[in-house]
């Protein structure tokens, strides 16, 4: 099967999974329990139309847009310090170890608690999911590279910033990229689940509502504009990446769990 | 036979022209709930510049730790290592080092890695491009100069490799087994663009191998070193003319003498192995 076979069958796939989803709600399921493509999609119009669901949107992307890139540069940051200084890391990667079991959405009512029911109690939910991720991910790269590399370039006297721009983050960036993308979706969860707690604002906050009164292509709604959220912003990771990677022959993923 | 070889106690310990000077050098590693393994035991050496002294012996004998000793990557654990006059104390970054595997910065294209040296060093923009292209073309690597490693060949790898240590003209060059796994015909193009190479720019050579033949082909010296504890059993001078002929070198004056001098060294080490 050509790339044009796989096409159409993932065309095919989403479209019968769609028609059945519409043929079958109000025939065989109650339509306020599952909706329907032709009503959600009616709604996302209508939605963007009046402004009230792109008011939405915007609320739950500058948390994101704050959160994210806040947590995820002091999360790298702070994992090739640790790679860097043994003493750093013997005195700290314990407490980091044992505050990662923490699971961090249960702290969302605390943000709340201290920073208000607006932006901010957001952005600290987005920050500490993305962090964590990005922290990790470094942290291994700084253990699992290559020592050689850095003995050569002081060698040929090369120390200092230069020694980490030209050498150290060369390599250890496939893993800050996974890091990066692995966090992705959980900065936009952080977002949503902010907002679920305590919100007058924001995607997360228009799906509780709309559930709250049974306006289900409304939840369907938010649930598409938070995948299509995630999706451009890997999109972008993934572009950045490949420029940055070029030199790997294949850009492997390492997956690490945090 | 005899004066092929020098016993190191007849050298003389502090010639002048020495660039480097390894005295009664030591070293040992710790390994967790053992005693400590001694690598290297009363190491003495002396190097003269523009020399090319290959370094043979049977794997584990520590000749890799004496070229890290030497390159400061790690300190003796008793003597010193003296280098043009002065001890080595921390990275020693007067030499190049050409590692076992190439090791080339898979993120920077050959004219990058080549290059790579000539950063920290003063060179005008104009003199870097200049030296950097010399030596690509020296090491046959013209064209390739945008190419990433990961997109060559093992040889072209290791020619990389070994031009961005001899690129910004360290005094003495450090050799850890750079040819070892290559095959036999590689290996021999490489073995006779290096000595070219070298007899262009004389820079002194420390070339460590565990290849018999190798180590007599290139070497003015070759040092004999044993197995664990690592110790320096001879040095053998290798009576060869220059410029060398690699393809015929078994026909060459010279060569079968210090070939199986150093067979017999070797013979000896292994029956001691055996019983």
């Amino acid at each position: 099967m050509g790339a044009m076979g796989v096409n159409l069958a993932r065309v095919a796939i989403i479209g019968g999974f769609l028609l059945l989803w519409e043929i079958a709600s109000g025939r065989w399921i109650e339509p306020f329990l599952v909706s329907s493509p032709s009503r959600i999609f009616f709604s996302l119009i209508s939605g963007y139309r009046d402004g009230d669901l792109l008011q939405h949107t915007w609320v739950t992307f500058q948390e994101i847009a704050i959160g994210f890139p806040i947590g995820a540069i002091s999360g790298i940051a702070l994992g090739y310090a640790f790679g860097r200084s043994r003493l750093l890391a013997e005195i700290f990667e314990p407490i980091i170890i044992g505050l990662n079991g923490i699971p961090r959405t249960a702290l969302a009512p605390l943000f709340i608690v201290w920073l208000g029911i607006g932006l901010w109690s957001k952005v600290g939910v987005v920050f500490l999911l993305t962090f964590f991720l990005n922290f990790f991910n470094t942290y291994t790269g700084m253990r699992q590279m290559d020592q050689e590399y850095v003995d050569l370039a002081n060698l040929m006297g090369v120390k200092g910033w230069k020694l980490t721009l030209k050498v150290i983050l060369p390599a250890i960036s496939p893993y800050v990229f996974t890091g990066i993308r692995t966090s992705i979706p959980f900065a936009v969860i952080g977002a949503i689940v902010g907002e679920f707690v305590a919100a007058t604002e924001g995607v997360g906050f228009f799906i509780r509502m709309s559930a709250g009164i049974f306006k289900t292509a409304d939840v369907f709604v938010g649930i598409i504009v938070l995948m299509i959220m995630v999706i451009i912003m890997d999109r972008i990771a993934e572009l950045i990446e490949r420029r940055a990677l070029r030199w790997q022959s294949q850009t492997e993923h390492i997956q690490i769990q945090a | 036979m005899a004066n092929l070889t020098r016993n190191p106690s007849t050298v003389a310990p502090f010639p002048s022209d020495a660039v480097i000077q390894v005295e009664k050098v030591c070293k040992a590693f710790q390994s967790p709930g053992r005693e400590n393994l001694d690598a290297l035991i009363d190491i003495e050496l002396s190097i003269h510049a523009g020399e090319f002294i290959t370094v043979v012996g049977p794997s584990g004998c520590g000749k890799s730790t004496l070229l890290r000793l030497i390159a400061g990557f790690s300190p003796c654990s008793s003597g010193r290592i003296v280098f043009q006059g002065e001890e080595v104390r921390g990275l020693n970054t007067k030499v190049g080092y050409v590692p076992q595997e190439s090791k080339l910065f898979p993120w920077l294209t050959v004219e990058e890695n080549v290059g790579f040296g000539l950063d920290s060093k003063q060179y005008s923009r104009a003199d870097r491009e200049r030296q950097v292209s010399q030596f690509i073309h020296l090491a046959g690597l013209a064209g390739f100069e945008k190419y990433y490693p990961a997109q060559l060949s093992g040889g072209m790898s290791k020619r990389a490799s070994i031009v961005r240590a001899l690129v910004y003209e360290p005094p003495v060059i450090l050799m850890d087994e750079p040819f070892g796994p290559l095959d036999a015909q590689t290996r021999m193009v490489l073995q006779d663009e290096l000595l070219k190479i070298w007899e262009k720019k004389r820079q002194t050579i420390i070339f460590v191998t565990h290849d018999l033949v190798e180590a007599v082909a290139l070497a003015d010296q070759v040092v004999v070193m044993t197995h664990r504890p690592g110790k320096i059993r001879d040095v053998v001078q290798v009576p060869m003319s220059r410029p060398r002929n690699i393809f015929e070198i078994h026909r060459q004056d010279g060569f079968d003498e210090a070939y199986g001098h150093l067979w017999n060294i070797f013979r000896h080490e292994l029956s001691i192995g055996a019983h």
